[in-house]
Protein backbone atom coordinates (compact mmCIF):
# COMPACT_ATOMS: atom_id res chain seq x y z
CA UNK A 1 0.00 0.00 0.00
CA UNK A 2 1.14 3.47 -0.58
CA UNK A 3 -0.01 6.60 1.11
CA UNK A 4 0.85 9.94 -0.25
CA UNK A 5 0.05 12.68 1.53
CA UNK A 6 -0.02 16.75 0.07
CA UNK A 7 -2.16 18.73 -1.52
CA UNK A 8 -2.51 18.46 -5.32
CA UNK A 9 -1.04 14.88 -5.92
CA UNK A 10 -2.93 13.63 -8.93
CA UNK A 11 0.24 13.70 -11.16
CA UNK A 12 2.87 11.76 -8.14
CA UNK A 13 -0.45 9.40 -7.89
CA UNK A 14 -0.18 8.80 -11.89
CA UNK A 15 3.32 8.19 -10.96
CA UNK A 16 3.32 5.78 -8.08
CA UNK A 17 0.62 3.75 -9.56
CA UNK A 18 3.08 2.59 -12.21
CA UNK A 19 5.44 0.74 -10.12
CA UNK A 20 1.91 -1.32 -9.69
CA UNK A 21 1.06 -1.49 -5.73
CA UNK A 22 -2.27 -3.40 -4.51
CA UNK A 23 -3.17 0.07 -3.44
CA UNK A 24 -2.42 3.58 -3.35
CA UNK A 25 -4.08 6.02 -0.74
CA UNK A 26 -3.91 9.39 -1.87
CA UNK A 27 -4.30 12.13 1.12
CA UNK A 28 -4.99 15.31 -1.08
CA UNK A 29 -6.43 18.13 0.95
CA UNK A 30 -5.20 21.72 1.14
CA UNK A 31 -4.51 22.01 4.60
CA UNK A 32 -1.68 19.38 3.60
CA UNK A 33 0.21 21.96 1.44
CA UNK A 34 2.67 22.93 3.97
CA UNK A 35 4.02 20.09 5.24
CA UNK A 36 4.43 19.49 9.48
CA UNK A 37 5.08 16.52 11.02
CA UNK A 38 2.59 16.37 13.13
CA UNK A 39 -0.42 17.14 10.84
CA UNK A 40 1.30 14.52 8.14
CA UNK A 41 2.17 12.00 11.22
CA UNK A 42 -1.85 12.57 12.19
CA UNK A 43 -3.07 11.75 8.65
CA UNK A 44 -0.49 8.29 8.01
CA UNK A 45 -1.11 7.28 11.48
CA UNK A 46 -4.78 7.46 10.27
CA UNK A 47 -3.84 5.74 7.24
CA UNK A 48 -2.38 2.73 9.13
CA UNK A 49 -5.04 1.82 11.55
CA UNK A 50 -7.04 1.58 8.23
CA UNK A 51 -5.15 -1.29 7.76
CA UNK A 52 -6.18 -4.59 9.69
CA UNK A 53 -2.18 -5.52 9.93
CA UNK A 54 0.46 -2.88 9.00
CA UNK A 55 3.51 -4.58 9.12
CA UNK A 56 6.36 -1.94 8.40
CA UNK A 57 6.41 1.69 7.37
CA UNK A 58 8.74 2.79 4.86
CA UNK A 59 9.61 6.39 3.44
CA UNK A 60 12.52 7.88 1.75
CA UNK A 61 15.38 9.58 4.14
CA UNK A 62 14.46 12.89 2.49
CA UNK A 63 14.33 15.74 5.16
CA UNK A 64 10.45 15.19 5.19
CA UNK A 65 10.61 11.32 5.72
CA UNK A 66 13.68 11.65 8.54
CA UNK A 67 11.06 14.24 10.62
CA UNK A 68 7.87 12.16 9.94
CA UNK A 69 8.79 9.02 10.77
CA UNK A 70 9.87 9.00 14.66
CA UNK A 71 6.63 11.03 15.55
CA UNK A 72 4.46 8.11 13.30
CA UNK A 73 6.27 5.47 15.17
CA UNK A 74 5.44 7.24 18.53
CA UNK A 75 1.67 7.96 17.63
CA UNK A 76 1.36 4.19 16.49
CA UNK A 77 3.91 2.11 19.20
CA UNK A 78 6.14 1.01 16.82
CA UNK A 79 10.01 1.47 16.63
CA UNK A 80 12.46 3.46 14.15
CA UNK A 81 15.47 3.48 12.17
CA UNK A 82 16.61 6.13 9.74
CA UNK A 83 18.82 6.23 6.50
CA UNK A 84 18.82 2.43 6.11
CA UNK A 85 20.93 1.26 3.44
CA UNK A 86 19.22 -2.58 3.59
CA UNK A 87 16.11 -4.20 5.29
CA UNK A 88 15.13 -7.45 5.25
CA UNK A 89 11.99 -9.36 7.22
CA UNK A 90 13.00 -10.38 11.38
CA UNK A 91 11.68 -13.65 12.85
CA UNK A 92 9.02 -12.82 15.15
CA UNK A 93 7.60 -9.50 13.30
CA UNK A 94 9.56 -6.37 12.43
CA UNK A 95 12.42 -5.64 10.32
CA UNK A 96 16.14 -6.09 10.23
CA UNK A 97 18.06 -2.38 9.48
CA UNK A 98 21.48 -2.09 8.29
CA UNK A 99 22.18 1.79 8.38
CA UNK A 100 25.45 3.93 8.00
CA UNK A 101 26.63 5.47 11.25
CA UNK A 102 29.34 8.05 12.38
CA UNK A 103 29.30 9.47 8.99
CA UNK A 104 29.62 5.83 7.01
CA UNK A 105 32.76 4.96 8.78
CA UNK A 106 30.86 2.25 10.41
CA UNK A 107 27.14 0.25 9.89
CA UNK A 108 24.93 -0.80 12.36
CA UNK A 109 22.45 -3.68 12.15
CA UNK A 110 19.44 -3.01 14.43
CA UNK A 111 16.10 -5.18 15.12
CA UNK A 112 13.28 -3.28 15.25
CA UNK A 113 10.38 -5.00 16.61
CA UNK A 114 6.30 -4.30 15.40
CA UNK A 115 5.55 -1.78 13.78
CA UNK A 116 9.13 -0.75 12.30
CA UNK A 117 9.32 2.77 10.67
CA UNK A 118 12.29 2.66 8.37
CA UNK A 119 13.65 5.48 6.12
CA UNK A 120 15.23 4.32 3.18
CA UNK A 121 18.49 5.78 1.95
CA UNK A 122 17.94 7.61 -1.78
CA UNK A 123 19.58 5.29 -4.47
CA UNK A 124 20.19 2.40 -1.78
CA UNK A 125 17.48 0.36 -3.20
CA UNK A 126 16.21 0.20 -6.91
CA UNK A 127 12.68 1.06 -7.94
CA UNK A 128 11.59 -0.87 -10.75
CA UNK A 129 8.33 -0.38 -12.91
CA UNK A 130 5.82 -2.64 -13.05
CA UNK A 131 4.30 -2.45 -16.65
CA UNK A 132 0.32 -2.99 -17.45
CA UNK A 133 -0.36 -1.83 -13.37
CA UNK A 134 -3.76 -1.96 -12.93
CA UNK A 135 -3.63 -0.54 -9.27
CA UNK A 136 -6.85 2.35 -8.66
CA UNK A 137 -5.93 5.36 -6.70
CA UNK A 138 -8.50 5.75 -3.64
CA UNK A 139 -9.12 9.21 -1.60
CA UNK A 140 -8.26 9.35 1.51
CA UNK A 141 -10.35 11.14 3.78
CA UNK A 142 -8.10 13.51 6.00
CA UNK A 143 -10.27 14.71 8.36
CA UNK A 144 -9.37 16.39 11.78
CA UNK A 145 -5.76 17.95 11.69
CA UNK A 146 -4.30 19.14 15.23
CA UNK A 147 -4.41 23.16 15.16
CA UNK A 148 -0.35 22.99 15.65
CA UNK A 149 -0.14 21.76 12.55
CA UNK A 150 -2.71 24.21 10.00
CA UNK A 151 -1.09 26.35 11.68
CA UNK A 152 2.08 26.23 9.89
CA UNK A 153 1.93 28.61 6.94
CA UNK A 154 4.60 28.21 4.43
CA UNK A 155 5.69 31.98 3.02
CA UNK A 156 7.81 31.10 0.24
CA UNK A 157 9.97 28.43 -1.16
CA UNK A 158 13.61 29.41 -2.64
CA UNK A 159 15.16 27.20 -4.95
CA UNK A 160 18.38 26.45 -5.11
CA UNK A 161 18.54 24.16 -7.14
CA UNK A 162 19.20 24.76 -11.00
CA UNK A 163 18.42 22.04 -13.58
CA UNK A 164 21.16 19.64 -11.86
CA UNK A 165 19.26 16.66 -9.43
CA UNK A 166 19.52 17.67 -5.90
CA UNK A 167 22.81 16.55 -4.06
CA UNK A 168 21.65 14.30 -1.59
CA UNK A 169 19.82 11.90 -3.95
CA UNK A 170 22.20 12.07 -7.49
CA UNK A 171 23.22 8.76 -8.35
CA UNK A 172 26.85 10.39 -9.56
CA UNK A 173 28.40 13.06 -7.35
CA UNK A 174 31.23 14.80 -9.83
CA UNK A 175 33.21 17.11 -7.02
CA UNK A 176 35.55 19.59 -7.34
CA UNK A 177 38.43 20.79 -4.81
CA UNK A 178 40.80 23.27 -4.36
CA UNK A 179 43.21 21.54 -6.81
CA UNK A 180 40.95 23.07 -9.66
CA UNK A 181 43.01 26.09 -9.08
CA UNK A 182 40.02 28.60 -10.17
CA UNK A 183 36.04 28.95 -10.33
CA UNK A 184 36.29 29.23 -13.95
CA UNK A 185 37.54 26.04 -14.06
CA UNK A 186 34.51 24.44 -12.58
CA UNK A 187 33.26 24.07 -15.91
CA UNK A 188 35.03 21.17 -16.55
CA UNK A 189 33.36 19.44 -13.44
CA UNK A 190 30.38 20.81 -14.98
CA UNK A 191 30.60 19.33 -18.27
CA UNK A 192 31.60 16.34 -16.76
CA UNK A 193 28.65 16.12 -14.27
CA UNK A 194 26.20 16.87 -17.98
CA UNK A 195 27.36 13.88 -19.88
CA UNK A 196 26.89 11.50 -16.47
CA UNK A 197 23.45 13.29 -15.72
CA UNK A 198 25.16 13.81 -12.39
CA UNK A 199 25.40 16.49 -9.36
CA UNK A 200 28.19 18.69 -8.43
CA UNK A 201 29.76 18.49 -5.44
CA UNK A 202 32.64 20.59 -3.63
CA UNK A 203 34.97 20.85 -0.78
CA UNK A 204 34.23 23.69 1.44
CA UNK A 205 37.91 24.73 0.51
CA UNK A 206 36.42 25.88 -2.72
CA UNK A 207 32.87 26.94 -1.48
CA UNK A 208 34.87 29.33 1.48
CA UNK A 209 36.41 30.77 -1.35
CA UNK A 210 33.27 31.83 -2.97
CA UNK A 211 34.11 29.47 -6.42
CA UNK A 212 30.69 27.12 -5.48
CA UNK A 213 27.63 27.52 -3.56
CA UNK A 214 27.04 26.13 0.01
CA UNK A 215 24.63 24.20 -1.55
CA UNK A 216 27.00 21.81 -3.00
CA UNK A 217 29.35 21.02 -0.54
CA UNK A 218 30.20 17.95 0.77
CA UNK A 219 31.21 17.40 4.48
CA UNK A 220 30.76 17.57 7.91
CA UNK A 221 29.57 21.06 7.94
CA UNK A 222 28.21 20.15 4.44
CA UNK A 223 25.70 17.55 2.92
CA UNK A 224 25.86 13.59 3.33
CA UNK A 225 25.81 11.96 0.08
CA UNK A 226 26.26 8.16 -0.64
CA UNK A 227 26.12 7.88 -4.81
CA UNK A 228 26.93 5.01 -6.65
CA UNK A 229 29.47 7.01 -7.91
CA UNK A 230 31.61 10.11 -6.33
CA UNK A 231 34.03 11.64 -8.67
CA UNK A 232 36.66 13.81 -6.54
CA UNK A 233 38.51 16.26 -8.67
CA UNK A 234 41.66 17.95 -6.68
CA UNK A 235 40.35 17.33 -3.41
CA UNK A 236 42.89 16.05 -1.04
CA UNK A 237 40.56 14.21 0.96
CA UNK A 238 40.44 15.71 4.79
CA UNK A 239 38.52 14.24 7.32
CA UNK A 240 35.67 16.50 7.73
CA UNK A 241 35.20 15.69 3.92
CA UNK A 242 35.38 12.02 4.06
CA UNK A 243 32.90 11.45 6.72
CA UNK A 244 29.95 13.07 3.66
CA UNK A 245 31.54 11.06 1.36
CA UNK A 246 32.94 8.01 1.89
CA UNK A 247 29.76 5.74 2.08
CA UNK A 248 29.73 6.35 -1.59
CA UNK A 249 30.01 3.02 -3.50
CA UNK A 250 32.56 3.84 -6.04
CA UNK A 251 35.06 6.45 -5.68
CA UNK A 252 37.18 7.53 -8.03
CA UNK A 253 39.73 10.22 -7.15
CA UNK A 254 41.83 12.58 -9.44
CA UNK A 255 44.36 14.52 -7.97
CA UNK A 256 48.01 15.26 -8.84
CA UNK A 257 49.73 14.73 -5.68
CA UNK A 258 50.05 10.72 -5.11
CA UNK A 259 50.19 10.96 -1.36
CA UNK A 260 46.79 13.07 -0.99
CA UNK A 261 44.80 11.24 1.71
CA UNK A 262 41.53 10.63 -0.98
CA UNK A 263 43.53 7.76 -2.86
CA UNK A 264 43.17 5.60 0.70
CA UNK A 265 39.17 5.69 0.58
CA UNK A 266 39.12 6.00 -3.16
CA UNK A 267 38.67 2.38 -5.19
CA UNK A 268 40.22 4.06 -8.49
CA UNK A 269 42.73 6.69 -8.64
CA UNK A 270 44.04 8.88 -11.44
CA UNK A 271 47.21 10.91 -10.46
CA UNK A 272 47.75 13.79 -12.95
CA UNK A 273 46.16 17.18 -13.49
CA UNK A 274 42.77 17.53 -13.16
CA UNK A 275 42.37 20.29 -15.71
CA UNK A 276 43.52 17.43 -18.15
CA UNK A 277 42.18 15.12 -17.44
CA UNK A 278 38.43 16.33 -16.87
CA UNK A 279 38.13 17.43 -20.78
CA UNK A 280 38.93 13.37 -22.02
CA UNK A 281 36.92 12.12 -19.25
CA UNK A 282 34.07 14.17 -20.63
CA UNK A 283 34.61 13.32 -24.37
CA UNK A 284 35.11 9.70 -23.69
CA UNK A 285 32.10 9.29 -22.16
CA UNK A 286 30.14 11.69 -24.24
CA UNK A 287 31.58 9.18 -27.19
CA UNK A 288 30.50 6.31 -25.60
CA UNK A 289 27.07 7.49 -25.05
CA UNK A 290 26.85 9.25 -28.28
CA UNK A 291 26.17 12.44 -26.83
CA UNK A 292 28.07 15.84 -28.52
CA UNK A 293 31.01 16.54 -26.58
CA UNK A 294 29.88 19.81 -24.56
CA UNK B 1 10.61 32.04 28.27
CA UNK B 2 13.03 28.96 29.29
CA UNK B 3 14.64 27.48 26.76
CA UNK B 4 16.09 24.08 26.90
CA UNK B 5 18.67 22.37 24.94
CA UNK B 6 19.83 18.89 24.36
CA UNK B 7 22.99 17.51 23.38
CA UNK B 8 25.06 14.16 23.37
CA UNK B 9 29.06 13.34 24.52
CA UNK B 10 30.08 11.59 21.49
CA UNK B 11 33.29 10.31 20.19
CA UNK B 12 35.61 13.18 18.48
CA UNK B 13 35.05 13.24 14.91
CA UNK B 14 39.41 12.63 14.46
CA UNK B 15 38.91 9.40 16.63
CA UNK B 16 39.64 5.41 15.68
CA UNK B 17 37.26 3.62 15.73
CA UNK B 18 37.57 -0.02 17.25
CA UNK B 19 34.81 -2.67 17.70
CA UNK B 20 34.03 -3.86 21.50
CA UNK B 21 34.57 -6.83 22.36
CA UNK B 22 30.24 -7.14 22.46
CA UNK B 23 30.39 -6.47 18.51
CA UNK B 24 27.79 -4.04 19.72
CA UNK B 25 29.46 -0.76 19.40
CA UNK B 26 32.81 0.80 19.45
CA UNK B 27 34.87 0.68 22.43
CA UNK B 28 35.49 3.66 24.35
CA UNK B 29 38.65 2.65 25.43
CA UNK B 30 40.84 5.80 25.19
CA UNK B 31 38.87 7.13 23.08
CA UNK B 32 38.22 10.68 23.21
CA UNK B 33 34.78 12.47 23.29
CA UNK B 34 33.36 16.12 23.11
CA UNK B 35 30.55 17.43 22.40
CA UNK B 36 32.07 18.97 19.94
CA UNK B 37 29.42 17.52 17.59
CA UNK B 38 28.76 20.22 14.57
CA UNK B 39 25.29 20.25 15.32
CA UNK B 40 24.81 20.05 19.03
CA UNK B 41 27.20 22.46 18.99
CA UNK B 42 25.14 24.99 16.70
CA UNK B 43 21.91 24.39 18.73
CA UNK B 44 23.39 25.61 21.82
CA UNK B 45 24.61 28.77 20.22
CA UNK B 46 21.57 29.21 18.68
CA UNK B 47 19.88 28.63 22.25
CA UNK B 48 21.78 31.44 23.58
CA UNK B 49 21.24 33.47 21.03
CA UNK B 50 17.56 33.18 21.93
CA UNK B 51 18.20 34.15 25.10
CA UNK B 52 20.08 37.13 24.00
CA UNK B 53 17.59 38.00 21.39
CA UNK B 54 14.23 37.98 23.59
CA UNK B 55 15.66 38.13 26.75
CA UNK B 56 14.29 34.10 27.41
CA UNK B 57 14.41 33.49 31.04
CA UNK B 58 16.99 30.90 31.24
CA UNK B 59 18.68 28.39 29.04
CA UNK B 60 19.22 24.81 30.26
CA UNK B 61 21.30 22.10 28.64
CA UNK B 62 20.67 18.55 29.54
CA UNK B 63 22.18 15.40 28.12
CA UNK B 64 21.34 11.55 28.84
CA UNK B 65 24.71 9.74 29.02
CA UNK B 66 27.01 8.18 31.48
CA UNK B 67 29.03 9.85 34.00
CA UNK B 68 31.90 11.14 31.85
CA UNK B 69 28.98 13.24 29.70
CA UNK B 70 29.12 15.68 32.53
CA UNK B 71 32.00 17.57 30.38
CA UNK B 72 29.10 18.26 27.32
CA UNK B 73 27.09 19.77 29.93
CA UNK B 74 30.00 21.81 31.59
CA UNK B 75 31.31 22.74 28.10
CA UNK B 76 27.77 24.21 27.10
CA UNK B 77 26.96 26.30 30.45
CA UNK B 78 30.91 27.62 30.32
CA UNK B 79 29.58 28.64 26.07
CA UNK B 80 26.82 30.77 28.47
CA UNK B 81 23.72 28.06 29.80
CA UNK B 82 22.25 28.72 32.82
CA UNK B 83 21.82 25.43 34.51
CA UNK B 84 22.16 21.70 33.00
CA UNK B 85 20.53 18.47 33.56
CA UNK B 86 21.94 15.32 33.77
CA UNK B 87 20.32 11.93 33.15
CA UNK B 88 22.70 9.31 34.46
CA UNK B 89 23.28 5.90 32.60
CA UNK B 90 25.60 2.93 33.22
CA UNK B 91 29.06 3.37 31.09
CA UNK B 92 27.91 0.20 28.60
CA UNK B 93 24.22 1.00 28.52
CA UNK B 94 23.22 1.16 24.67
CA UNK B 95 20.40 2.69 24.22
CA UNK B 96 17.98 3.15 21.07
CA UNK B 97 17.36 6.71 20.12
CA UNK B 98 13.30 6.25 21.10
CA UNK B 99 14.40 5.07 24.30
CA UNK B 100 16.97 8.48 24.92
CA UNK B 101 13.40 10.38 23.78
CA UNK B 102 11.06 8.43 26.10
CA UNK B 103 13.96 10.00 29.11
CA UNK B 104 14.46 13.69 27.66
CA UNK B 105 10.75 13.93 27.65
CA UNK B 106 9.87 12.48 31.24
CA UNK B 107 11.91 15.22 32.56
CA UNK B 108 11.70 18.27 30.34
CA UNK B 109 8.07 17.61 30.75
CA UNK B 110 8.48 18.76 34.81
CA UNK B 111 10.76 21.98 33.63
CA UNK B 112 9.61 24.81 31.90
CA UNK B 113 10.07 25.22 28.40
CA UNK B 114 9.09 27.13 25.64
CA UNK B 115 11.19 26.03 23.27
CA UNK B 116 13.65 22.72 23.37
CA UNK B 117 16.24 23.16 20.80
CA UNK B 118 18.44 19.56 19.51
CA UNK B 119 20.87 19.01 16.37
CA UNK B 120 19.64 17.38 13.56
CA UNK B 121 21.77 14.30 14.53
CA UNK B 122 24.02 13.03 16.78
CA UNK B 123 27.81 12.66 15.32
CA UNK B 124 27.40 9.00 16.31
CA UNK B 125 24.35 6.98 15.45
CA UNK B 126 23.40 9.12 13.31
CA UNK B 127 20.03 8.94 14.09
CA UNK B 128 18.28 12.44 13.67
CA UNK B 129 15.43 10.80 16.00
CA UNK B 130 15.17 12.83 19.19
CA UNK B 131 13.56 16.15 17.84
CA UNK B 132 10.30 14.73 16.20
CA UNK B 133 10.05 12.38 18.88
CA UNK B 134 10.36 14.66 21.77
CA UNK B 135 7.20 16.57 19.99
CA UNK B 136 4.95 13.90 19.88
CA UNK B 137 6.20 12.65 23.15
CA UNK B 138 5.38 16.45 25.24
CA UNK B 139 2.39 17.07 22.55
CA UNK B 140 4.20 19.91 21.11
CA UNK B 141 4.74 20.42 17.24
CA UNK B 142 8.54 19.75 15.98
CA UNK B 143 10.53 21.99 13.55
CA UNK B 144 13.51 20.14 11.85
CA UNK B 145 15.86 21.14 9.53
CA UNK B 146 15.86 24.59 10.45
CA UNK B 147 18.42 27.00 9.94
CA UNK B 148 17.33 29.82 10.79
CA UNK B 149 14.77 30.91 13.56
CA UNK B 150 13.05 34.24 14.88
CA UNK B 151 10.57 33.92 17.71
CA UNK B 152 7.38 36.17 18.39
CA UNK B 153 6.64 36.53 21.94
CA UNK B 154 3.43 38.17 21.45
CA UNK B 155 1.84 36.27 18.58
CA UNK B 156 3.84 32.54 19.83
CA UNK B 157 5.01 32.46 16.24
CA UNK B 158 8.30 30.98 15.40
CA UNK B 159 9.27 32.77 11.94
CA UNK B 160 11.81 30.23 10.38
CA UNK B 161 13.85 29.03 7.43
CA UNK B 162 14.21 25.26 6.57
CA UNK B 163 16.26 22.55 4.17
CA UNK B 164 13.93 21.19 1.73
CA UNK B 165 14.98 18.93 -1.17
CA UNK B 166 16.10 21.55 -3.76
CA UNK B 167 15.73 24.51 -1.66
CA UNK B 168 14.44 26.18 1.29
CA UNK B 169 11.19 27.22 3.00
CA UNK B 170 10.55 30.23 4.64
CA UNK B 171 7.77 29.27 7.12
CA UNK B 172 5.97 30.06 10.16
CA UNK B 173 4.91 27.85 12.97
CA UNK B 174 3.42 28.32 16.07
CA UNK B 175 5.34 27.74 19.78
CA UNK B 176 5.73 25.92 22.22
CA UNK B 177 7.77 23.64 19.87
CA UNK B 178 10.95 21.34 19.56
CA UNK B 179 13.45 22.78 16.85
CA UNK B 180 15.72 20.46 15.22
CA UNK B 181 18.11 22.92 13.91
CA UNK B 182 20.65 21.93 10.77
CA UNK B 183 23.02 24.55 10.69
CA UNK B 184 22.35 27.79 12.92
CA UNK B 185 23.19 31.65 11.91
CA UNK B 186 26.21 32.14 13.41
CA UNK B 187 29.52 29.46 14.36
CA UNK B 188 29.28 28.23 17.88
CA UNK B 189 31.77 30.72 20.26
CA UNK B 190 34.23 29.71 22.10
CA UNK B 191 33.95 29.18 25.86
CA UNK B 192 35.84 31.88 27.32
CA UNK B 193 39.20 30.69 30.43
CA UNK B 194 36.31 33.06 32.69
CA UNK B 195 33.56 31.72 31.62
CA UNK B 196 34.83 27.92 31.73
CA UNK B 197 35.55 28.91 35.25
CA UNK B 198 32.01 30.47 35.77
CA UNK B 199 30.86 27.13 34.69
CA UNK B 200 32.12 25.03 37.17
CA UNK B 201 29.82 26.37 39.82
CA UNK B 202 26.69 26.65 37.58
CA UNK B 203 24.21 24.24 38.87
CA UNK B 204 23.61 20.72 37.89
CA UNK B 205 20.94 18.14 38.57
CA UNK B 206 21.60 14.53 37.88
CA UNK B 207 18.43 12.73 37.66
CA UNK B 208 19.60 9.02 38.01
CA UNK B 209 17.62 6.78 35.39
CA UNK B 210 15.15 5.41 37.74
CA UNK B 211 13.73 8.43 38.38
CA UNK B 212 13.92 9.62 34.69
CA UNK B 213 12.21 5.93 33.39
CA UNK B 214 9.58 6.40 36.66
CA UNK B 215 8.60 10.13 34.61
CA UNK B 216 8.48 8.67 31.42
CA UNK B 217 5.94 6.02 31.92
CA UNK B 218 2.94 8.77 31.46
CA UNK B 219 4.00 9.47 28.09
CA UNK B 220 2.41 8.45 24.88
CA UNK B 221 3.71 5.54 22.87
CA UNK B 222 4.92 2.02 24.06
CA UNK B 223 8.64 1.97 25.97
CA UNK B 224 9.54 -0.49 23.06
CA UNK B 225 12.72 0.00 20.65
CA UNK B 226 15.29 -1.10 18.43
CA UNK B 227 18.14 -3.48 19.80
CA UNK B 228 21.01 -3.72 18.15
CA UNK B 229 22.39 -6.65 16.23
CA UNK B 230 26.18 -5.54 15.65
CA UNK B 231 28.46 -2.64 14.89
CA UNK B 232 30.79 -3.27 11.75
CA UNK B 233 33.50 -1.57 10.26
CA UNK B 234 34.52 -2.08 7.37
CA UNK B 235 38.51 -3.82 6.29
CA UNK B 236 40.32 -1.19 5.94
CA UNK B 237 40.32 -0.10 2.28
CA UNK B 238 43.67 -1.23 0.76
CA UNK B 239 44.05 1.97 -1.12
CA UNK B 240 42.99 2.52 -4.26
CA UNK B 241 43.44 0.64 -7.68
CA UNK B 242 45.86 3.48 -10.37
CA UNK B 243 45.18 3.90 -12.95
CA UNK B 244 48.47 3.82 -15.30
CA UNK B 245 48.87 6.09 -18.58
CA UNK B 246 50.79 8.01 -20.77
CA UNK B 247 47.78 10.53 -21.92
CA UNK B 248 45.34 12.48 -20.74
CA UNK B 249 43.60 10.46 -23.24
CA UNK B 250 44.92 7.00 -22.39
CA UNK B 251 43.80 7.64 -18.52
CA UNK B 252 40.29 8.29 -19.60
CA UNK B 253 39.93 5.44 -21.82
CA UNK B 254 41.11 2.81 -18.91
CA UNK B 255 39.21 4.64 -16.45
CA UNK B 256 35.81 4.45 -18.10
CA UNK B 257 36.30 0.58 -19.03
CA UNK B 258 37.45 -0.26 -15.72
CA UNK B 259 33.62 1.92 -13.87
CA UNK B 260 31.62 0.01 -16.62
CA UNK B 261 32.88 -3.41 -16.50
CA UNK B 262 34.76 -3.86 -13.22
CA UNK B 263 32.13 -1.84 -10.84
CA UNK B 264 29.45 -1.22 -13.26
CA UNK B 265 28.60 1.84 -11.95
CA UNK B 266 28.10 3.32 -15.75
C1 LIG C 1 35.07 21.98 11.82
C2 LIG C 1 35.46 21.77 10.38
C3 LIG C 1 34.47 21.41 9.47
C4 LIG C 1 34.82 21.20 8.13
N1 LIG C 1 33.83 20.80 7.27
C5 LIG C 1 34.17 20.51 6.00
C6 LIG C 1 33.20 20.03 5.07
O1 LIG C 1 32.01 19.91 5.38
N2 LIG C 1 33.59 19.73 3.83
C7 LIG C 1 34.89 19.86 3.40
O2 LIG C 1 35.17 19.54 2.23
N3 LIG C 1 35.82 20.33 4.24
C8 LIG C 1 35.49 20.67 5.53
N4 LIG C 1 36.45 21.17 6.34
C9 LIG C 1 37.75 21.57 5.75
C10 LIG C 1 38.74 20.45 5.52
O3 LIG C 1 39.49 20.26 6.69
C11 LIG C 1 39.70 20.78 4.36
O4 LIG C 1 40.34 21.99 4.63
C12 LIG C 1 39.02 20.90 2.99
O5 LIG C 1 38.20 19.78 2.75
C13 LIG C 1 40.08 21.00 1.93
O6 LIG C 1 39.50 21.21 0.68
P1 LIG C 1 40.26 20.77 -0.66
O7 LIG C 1 40.52 19.33 -0.63
O8 LIG C 1 39.48 21.30 -1.81
O9 LIG C 1 41.60 21.64 -0.61
P2 LIG C 1 43.10 21.24 -0.29
O10 LIG C 1 43.21 20.51 0.97
O11 LIG C 1 43.88 22.46 -0.50
O12 LIG C 1 43.46 20.19 -1.41
C14 LIG C 1 43.63 20.46 -2.76
C15 LIG C 1 44.07 19.19 -3.44
O13 LIG C 1 44.14 19.39 -4.84
C16 LIG C 1 45.28 18.75 -5.36
N5 LIG C 1 45.64 19.44 -6.60
C17 LIG C 1 46.23 20.65 -6.76
N6 LIG C 1 46.31 20.96 -8.05
C18 LIG C 1 45.77 19.93 -8.74
C19 LIG C 1 45.55 19.67 -10.13
N7 LIG C 1 45.93 20.54 -11.08
N8 LIG C 1 44.97 18.53 -10.47
C20 LIG C 1 44.59 17.62 -9.52
N9 LIG C 1 44.78 17.82 -8.21
C21 LIG C 1 45.34 18.97 -7.81
C22 LIG C 1 46.31 18.84 -4.26
O14 LIG C 1 47.27 17.80 -4.40
C23 LIG C 1 45.45 18.70 -3.00
O15 LIG C 1 45.37 17.34 -2.63
C24 LIG C 1 36.15 21.39 7.68
C25 LIG C 1 37.13 21.77 8.60
C26 LIG C 1 36.81 21.96 9.93
C27 LIG C 1 37.90 22.34 10.89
Amino acid sequence: MVGLLGSGLSAAAEAVRAYGPDRVLVADDPRLKAFSAQGYSAVAAKMLSSLPEPRAVLAPATAMGRELLPRLAIEVGGTVAPDATDVVPREGGGLVVTRPVFGGRATLVVELPTIPCVSLRPNAFAAEKSPGASTKTEPFPVGDLPATATSVVVEKTVVTRGDTPELTEAPIIVSGGRGMKGPENFALVEKLARVLGAGVGASRAVVDAGWRPASEQVGQTGKTVSPNLYVACGISGAIQHLVGMSSSRCIVAINKDPAAPIFKVANYGVVGDALTILPALTATIARSKGLPNP
Amino acid sequence: MDVIVCVKHVPDAETRLRAASSGKWIDPDGVKFTVNNTYDEAAAEEALRLKEKCGAKSVRVITVGPARAEEALRYVLSMGADEATHIETPPDAQLDPLTISRLLAGVIKTLPHDIVMVGKQAADDEAGVVGSALGALLGLPSYAFVTELNPDATTKTLKMRRYVEGGEEHFNGPFPAVVSLLKGAADPRTPTLPNILKARKKPLTKVPLADAQAKAQALPGAPVAGTVRSFVLPPPKTGAKMVEFQTPEEAAEKLVKLLREEAKVL
